[in-house]
């Protein structure tokens, strides 16, 4: 009895840990709490909890990682924009979330918030998706690749982590640019999605690096090339889709928002921080072994870097809507 | 004997004085997180990565897969003593488990249970030791054909599993599977019975479902009787199983940990899978199906091993290629990460002292489990003598605050207070409530993997016969269901005719 109590008594410890203080000067003196707006596994995981490992050093207070998963990121999203503005709840923002508003903006539906909601406060990572095949198949190259997909159209399939979700994006962005016609086969998340590459179901995927790294490593996987503007520094003998001759280029990025009317002091304070942790070497190697680059940008190149974005995300997006019809 | 030397460097790694007591409290907080609804293994796991910050990775990983496989046992007790699933992989010990219970063998079902989790949590990391290579490889192979075809036989086991025939089971499966449909369609961004409520975008999920329609629905039922309990003494010997309900164990521990240690290879939810398939299996062969439901040990000694037993095997493909097929492996695989590890096909080769430290702390966990869990038998049965005017408001307590520790969402709390009514309302029809929580867990993933199917083939069904396996198990079902249909539809004998042949 006594024992039941006690533990229903720590539970609500641990769901009641996000209480409200006053702002003051002396920012931050209560731990601080990072939304991610996915399910525990992903890369907005990985980017948040390696993000408070070492924020809390500079911080000085915990920084405590809750994953709010939901409707690709906008329920996570609404938290973050609907969270009290005194920078005590950060967000991992990404180009997901971006994508999940442009998508429901370009089906004509009213997101929970959009994107000038969500103040930038800098990016940690930003990434090219690779186009990979099984470490058996027949194909070397990304033109054995684009050679037998026009041979025999709508015969070769892809796998991606989920309807119109990055590397659907990578996917088509690489189908369109090459002309292709192929099949489309959605799996529900990318664990599942590369699994079904490793296993032989599908013939390729785009999928960008950190999710791949380690299976290329050991020998499970090739990749014929990099659908980035350069050469990614871990895999040195890996071609751009450019120097292929082909234009099918699209980056991924992660990094933190806020609620908007947060105080300047603390703003700044934040920017800052994110500078001191995408300058922090246990954070750089934790990204180097999944072979990912830390790329930080500031709030205004990164609020380009996200118009671009979700502009090209809405040309496809809308394509994809006017062929169903 | 490179397994005996490895596993020596592994067990010098494991049992360090650090390593032991990580292994000792990932073990403890695990048993907590099974037993608390709500909180599963991956919660457990995720509250505790920043507790791991200073540690090396091995220890980390010991310490985290402790709450892993510790969770599997604490699942049960909830279960056994309110009812109320403990965690999604014990839906099913519910049903001759909680009869158990009113029965006066809710201690002995308990003890079966600890007793069976140790047997199944030990051959799955015998397994792991010996054939994590081999299985790795065949894990990958199986496509979306041939988890539909597994589905489909899930399926149709699903509709034996009510007491009652065939046909009254079938509308519950229905309502489970209408309530699955709910969401966006991951195969095409579709909204399905969204209704624009942003809570309803990713589904239903299957805990408030399962917590209400079983646990709010007994304590509904429950009022409707006397709330006068005869409190009597539990002696020592009656929390002990009797030799015949330890002889009726034996087998189905046996076939539980076989088959939760292929089950768990299987992509995505395999915990719950197994533990139902072995219920399934149980009732198949057992010499008098009818009799489960009211409280056989069978129901309980099965699926408790096979949950155990498939949570080793699940490791598996993360540790042998690091791709993670579950949750809870996948926030492993993001705490090894965080430590500076590269988890993928080099992990065995380049950092043995990890897998092997972890098998060797896996035999000890289990170990520590067994031990931890037995004592707590005797402390948990004397909750069965709180008066039920204060149990059943701590049940309903339980359930309201392990709905919300899932997402914090007030949303599912409607949901958990909406499916305990309806699950009041089938109970009240005669209706059996578990297949309806098993629909909505296996509806999911099995429209999911026969649409995958399709878009692989170009809308071809021919993917289904090109594969054996599939093919083999999709005859399987239709066998089966004919039969049901046969056996649901001949003629009944009557009772005196019965009567007469047994006479």
């Amino acid at each position: 009895m006594k024992k039941i109590l006690g533990v229903i008594a720590i539970i609500a410890i641990f769901t009641l840990a996000i209480t409200h203080v006053s702002v003051s000067a002396e920012y931050p003196t209560k731990p601080i709490t990072l939304i991610s707006p996915m399910a525990p596994g992903g890369m907005h995981d990985v980017i948040g909890r390696s993000f408070a490992s070492v924020a809390e050093k500079t911080f000085g207070k915990p920084v405590v990682v809750t994953n709010i998963a939901g409707a690709a990121g906008l329920i996570g999203g609404f938290k973050i924009v609907s969270a009290d503005p005194d920078g005590y709840t950060l967000g991992v923002d990404s180009t997901t979330v971006t994508n999940s508003v442009t998508w429901e903006i370009a089906n004509g539906r009213k997101p929970p918030f959009t994107l000038n909601d969500l103040d930038l406060i800098g990016s940690l990572t930003l990434g090219p998706p690779l186009v990979l095949v099984p470490f058996n198949s027949p194909w070397q190259t990304l033109a054995d690749l684009i050679r037998d997909c026009k041979a025999k159209p709508g015969f070769y399939a892809f796998s991606s982590a989920g309807h119109m979700g990055g590397t659907h994006i990578a996917g088509a962005i690489l189908v369109n640019g090459a002309g292709l016609k192929v099949r489309h086969v959605p799996y529900e998340g990318g664990g599942p999605a590369i699994t079904a590459l490793v296993g032989g179901h599908v013939h390729f995927m785009c999928q960008y690096v950190p999710g791949a790294f380690n299976l290329l490593r050991g020998k499970k996987l090739r990749a014929l090339a990099v659908q980035g503007g350069a050469r990614v520094k871990s895999l040195p003998d890996v071609p751009t889709v450019r120097e292929l001759g082909i234009d099918a280029e699209w980056e991924q990025w992660y990094g933190m928002s806020a609620a908007k009317n947060i105080p300047a002091p603390i703003m700044a304070k934040l920017r800052d921080i994110m500078k001191k942790v995408s300058e922090d070497e246990a954070f750089i190697k934790v990204m180097q072994n999944q072979g990912d680059d830390v790329v930080y940008m500031d709030p205004i190149q990164l609020a380009k870097h996200r118009e671009t974005e979700a502009g090209k995300a809405m040309k496809l997006f809308k394509q994809f809507l006017a062929e169903k019809k | 004997m490179d397994v005996i030397n490895n596993l020596y460097i592994g067990f010098q790694t494991a049992l360090t004085f650090q390593n032991l007591y990580l292994c000792f409290i990932g073990c403890l907080w695990g048993t907590m997180v099974g037993i608390l609804p709500g909180i599963g293994p991956v919660a457990g796991i995720t509250l505790l990565i920043p507790a791991t910050f200073g540690l090396s990775a091995t220890s980390a990983l010991i310490m985290l897969a402790g709450i892993y496989y510790g969770a599997m046992y604490g699942g049960s007790t909830t279960s056994i003593l309110m009812n109320v699933p403990g965690e999604s992989a014990s839906v099913v010990t519910c049903i001759d488990g909680y009869q158990m219970t009113l029965k006066g063998r809710g201690g002995a079902a308990l003890f079966i249970s600890a007793w069976g989790s140790w047997v199944g949590g030990t051959v799955s990391v015998i397994g792991l030791m010996l054939l994590t290579p081999v299985l790795a490889d065949l894990a990958v192979k199986l496509g979306p054909a041939e988890m539909f075809a597994i589905l489909l036989l899930c399926f149709i086991l699903l509709a034996s599993l009510g007491s009652g025939s065939f046909f009254d089971t079938i509308p519950v499966i229905l309502i489970g599977l209408l309530v699955c449909l709910v969401g966006i369609d991951s195969q095409s961004g579709v909204q399905r019975f969204t209704h624009g409520i942003t809570d309803l975008y990713d589904g239903i999920g299957f805990l408030p479902v399962g917590m209400g329609a079983l646990g709010i629905a007994e304590v509904l039922r429950s009022t409707e009787e006397s709330l006068v309990r005869t409190v009597s003494k539990v002696r020592l010997r009656e929390l002990l199983p009797t030799r015949q309900e330890l002889r009726s164990s034996l087998g189905p521990i046996i076939r539980g940990s076989g088959l939760g240690f292929v089950i768990g290879l299987l992509p995505g939810s395999a915990h719950i899978l197994s533990s139902f398939l072995s219920y399934a299996l149980e009732k198949k062969i057992a010499r008098n199906p009818e009799e489960f439901g009211t409280g056989r040990i069978e129901g309980v000694a099965g699926p408790e091993t096979a949950n155990n037993a498939a949570s080793g095997s699940a490791l598996i493909p993360l540790l042998a290629l690091g791709i993670p097929t579950g949750n809870a492996p996948a926030v492993m695989m993001i705490a090894l990460l965080i430590h500076g590890v590269r988890p993928g096909p080099l992990l065995i080769s380049e950092s043995p002292e990890i897998f092997w430290g972890l098998v060797a702390s896996m035999y000890i966990g289990n170990l520590v489990l067994i031990i931890l869990n037995l004592p707590l038998v005797g402390l948990f049965v004397k909750l069965l003598r709180i008066p039920f005017r204060i149990l059943f408001p701590i049940i309903i307590l339980v359930c309201l605050v392990g709905t919300y520790s899932i997402k914090g969402s007030t949303f599912e709390l409607g949901v958990l207070l909406f499916f305990g009514l309806l699950g009041y309302v089938l109970r009240k029809l005669k209706y059996d409530v578990p297949p309806l929580i098993l629909a909505l867990i296996v509806g999911r993933t099995m429209e999911l993997s026969f649409r995958q199917s399709l878009m692989r083939s170009g809308g071809s069904f021919s993917i289904f016969w090109e594969s054996p396996v599939a093919m083999g198990l999709i005859l399987v079902s239709f066998f089966l269901i004919s039969w049901n249909i046969y056996r649901a539809l001949r003629p009944q004998k009557a009772s005196w005719e019965k009567a007469l042949e047994e006479g």
